[in-house]
């Protein structure tokens, strides 16, 4: 008899609630459905209640992890919107604190998977020497989250040579965490037992449920949109998309780690070649146009697109979020999987159900609200 | 309070800045073990709820059970702004929330999202304990964004704070011949647009950062300012202060215009209806000339 057994929305320790009905057959999931909106709170409609400017806070606020990457997006969208151009300084600028988000959301990542994984010194150990980043953060921008750094034509806050010096020295404890989790991964290391052969997701199914980020990347396809549409200054910047094969947690994992590695080096580079000049124009009036933009978050493509009708509001704005995209590959991978691995499945894409939630389906003709549910 | 406490988190609506801060609480130089404090992740084993976020229609039934489920004394502590006003969500159509409509809330703590150290210093506030605050990291650093204050030398109630609000916390009130500025930072996402904007550099965002209290309605920070009343109809609308920093300003931008400056100084003492009044008797009259003299050449 198959047995209908409920994670979440609050129970499963999971970071944020959402909820999963997972089907399981002799201790093997048959089937997942997935029901969104624990966190939902109508942003698509709130953006076109505020100005251009005021719409960068509260695009921040999808996620309060990913926060940067979201006012970068919605700011060259905007730009587009308004015909801008950001000068050289600002690009720069721009990498150097997403690259810095880049490394606190996979440590954060690390850190939750340790803790999923139960093993309480790896997670300890993980979150303390992450703080740094978060400290540097605050003493860069004025908060450690949501930290409204880039603006519409720029950055708010500049890096001068002591800010620069400081990052330097923060990024060198950086480095042996990164090699830390690297041994975590090896041959021998403590995750890899756990996470090796769990949660595989084929390279055609990858492609196919449309998965972005790690969770592609992971399964052996190149795709970064950093190399693919660069924006800020990463035409300039020397790195590597990190690819690994075999799709599993384990294959997730490392590319997250290399990629923090990636993630330095492109900092250190971007601080040695720091143009002078402004760090932010003033933009001019909104233009009647559309406009979309695309930029890589830590988890993967994010997507912004904006109406404008030439005034200081814009009429629409869609936001597609990475861990939309990833959530459907989460049904294909706990298929097969034994319950225990549940968690560490729906971890390992490191989904962000803040991003998720913007959107509940309601059937216009009877007012019903449908869950998103897969067969 | 002598037994042990144990936190569960409860998140329904929020961005999740507030849930990693208080995952970050468990790092060791944050100290929380030394105060007994352990996060457990049902509501059956907890005594104090930690709520983030600002409760939509469907995290609602979830955060009543999770209460009812609580050991008693139930303690239910509201991190963050979304949990204490819904913030710059205020206005979402699915926000059922805050969450002290829903549940009783003893203790609001503000930020976008508060430090671990302001969530750590609270707890053991409500317990009675006190934390050394020696290492570095317990300061803030020169340009953090913190509690408001106003220099009331600099103000003059212009209002721009209020209109550059990404979260509607700032509101300009009029009452009996005074303009007062609050800024209810338990709505504020800390963003800094008033203080970037601020024409005078009146308002800051200061290094204060311990913002804990069981009442809500102390959370603001106010400015009072003198209005002027128009010459005309008598009625109270702009604060003396603005007229000169106006003027101030055309003559800086306008050097010719110098000289008239007691002119304008005197039109801008009516307010907008008198003005719009005056200027519509002016092109009554320029008409009727213009129509004479047209009448006269014919």
């Amino acid at each position: 008899m198959p047995e209908i057994i409920e994670i979440g929305p609050y129970r499963p320790q999971l970071l944020e609630p959402e909820r999963f009905e997972v089907v399981v057959e002799n201790n093997r999931i048959t089937d997942v459905n997935i029901e969104l909106g624990y966190v939902h709170r109508g942003i698509e409609k709130l953006f076109t209640t505020k100005t251009y400017t005021q719409n960068l806070a509260l695009a921040e606020r999808i996620c309060g992890i990913c926060s940067g990457v979201h006012t970068l997006c919605y700011a060259q969208t905007a730009e587009g919107v308004m015909d801008v151009e950001v000068p050289d300084r600002a690009r720069y600028l721009r990498s150097i604190y997403m690259e810095l988000e880049r490394l606190h959301s996979h440590y954060l990542w690390f850190g939750v998977l340790a803790h999923s994984l139960h093993d309480e010194e790896a997670f300890l150990r993980i979150m303390g020497e992450r703080e740094p980043i978060q400290d540097l953060f605050e003493y860069l921008t004025g908060n450690r989250l949501n930290y409204l750094i880039n603006t519409i034509g720029g950055v708010r806050r500049d890096i001068t040579p002591e800010k620069a010096a400081k990052i330097r020295s923060v990024l060198k404890k950086m480095k042996p965490l990164s090699n830390y989790l690297m041994t975590l991964l090896d041959g021998n290391g403590g995750f890899t037992a756990k996470t090796k052969g769990i949660g595989i997701l084929p390279k055609e199914k990858a492609l196919a449920l449309g998965a972005v980020g790690p969770t592609l990347r992971g399964s052996g396809i190149e795709s970064d949109i950093r190399k693919a549409d660069p924006y800020a200054a990463y035409r300039e910047l020397d790195f590597e998309v990190i690819t690994e094969e075999g799709g599993d947690v384990h294959a997730k994992s490392l590319v997250r780690a290399r990629e923090t590695f990636e993630s330095i080096s492109m900092i250190e580079q971007a601080l040695d070649n720091l143009p002078d000049g402004d760090i932010a124009v003033k933009p001019g009036e909104p233009l009647v146009k559309e406009e979309m933009g695309r930029v890589e978050a830590p988890r993967g493509e994010l997507f912004y697109y904006i109406k404008s009708n030439g005034t200081n509001i814009p009429e629409r704005v869609k936001v597609r979020t990475p861990s939309f995209a990833n959530d459907f590959t989460i049904i294909e991978m706990l298929r097969g999987e034994p319950l225990e691995n549940a968690r560490v499945v729906i971890e390992s894409i490191d989904p962000c159900f803040s991003c998720t939630d913007r959107l509940t389906v309601v059937d216009a003709k009877t007012g019903e609200k449908r869950k998103v549910r897969f067969e | 309070m002598s037994e042990k406490i144990s936190v569960y988190r409860f998140m329904s609506a929020g961005c999740n800045g507030c849930d990693v801060q208080i995952l970050e609480c468990l790092v060791p130089r944050y100290k929380l073990g030394e105060l007994g404090v352990e996060v457990v992740f049902t509501p059956e084993e907890a005594n104090v709820l930690a709520v983030t976020g600002g409760i939509n229609f469907k995290g609602k039934e979830e955060l009543m059970k999770s209460y009812e489920k609580l050991k008693s004394p139930k303690l239910v502590v509201a991190v963050g702004n979304c949990a204490a006003t819904k913030e710059i969500f205020d206005k979402g159509y699915p926000m059922v929330g805050p969450p002290d409509k829903i549940i009783p809330v003893n203790f609001y703590i503000a930020g976008c999202p508060p430090r671990p150290q302001a969530i750590v210093t609270a707890i053991a506030k409500a317990l009675g304990a006190t934390l050394e605050e020696k290492e570095g990291y317990w300061s803030t650093p020169e340009g953090f964004r913190g509690k408001h204050e106003f220099d009331s030398e600099k103000c003059i109630g212009c209002g721009a704070c209020a209109q550059v609000c990404s979260s509607d916390a700032i509101e300009v009130l009029e009452k009996d011949g005074k303009r007062t500025i609050k800024v209810d930072y338990g709505h504020c996402s800390f963003c800094a647009f008033c203080q970037d904007e601020c024409p005078t550099q009146a308002i800051k965002l200061t290094r204060e950062y311990h913002l804990l209290t069981n009442d809500r309605s102390t959370e603001n920070v106010t400015n009072e300012v003198d209005l002027l009343k128009c010459v005309s109809c008598g009625t109270y609308f702009i604060p003396p202060r603005q007229i000169d920093w106006a003027i101030e300003r055309v003559g800086e931008k306008v050097g010719a215009y110098k000289e008239f400056s007691d002119d304008l100084k005197e039109t801008m003492k009516l307010c907008s209806d008198c003005r719009r009044e005056i200027s519509a008797v002016r092109n009554a009259k320029r008409l009727l000339a213009q129509l004479s003299t047209k009448a006269r050449a014919s």
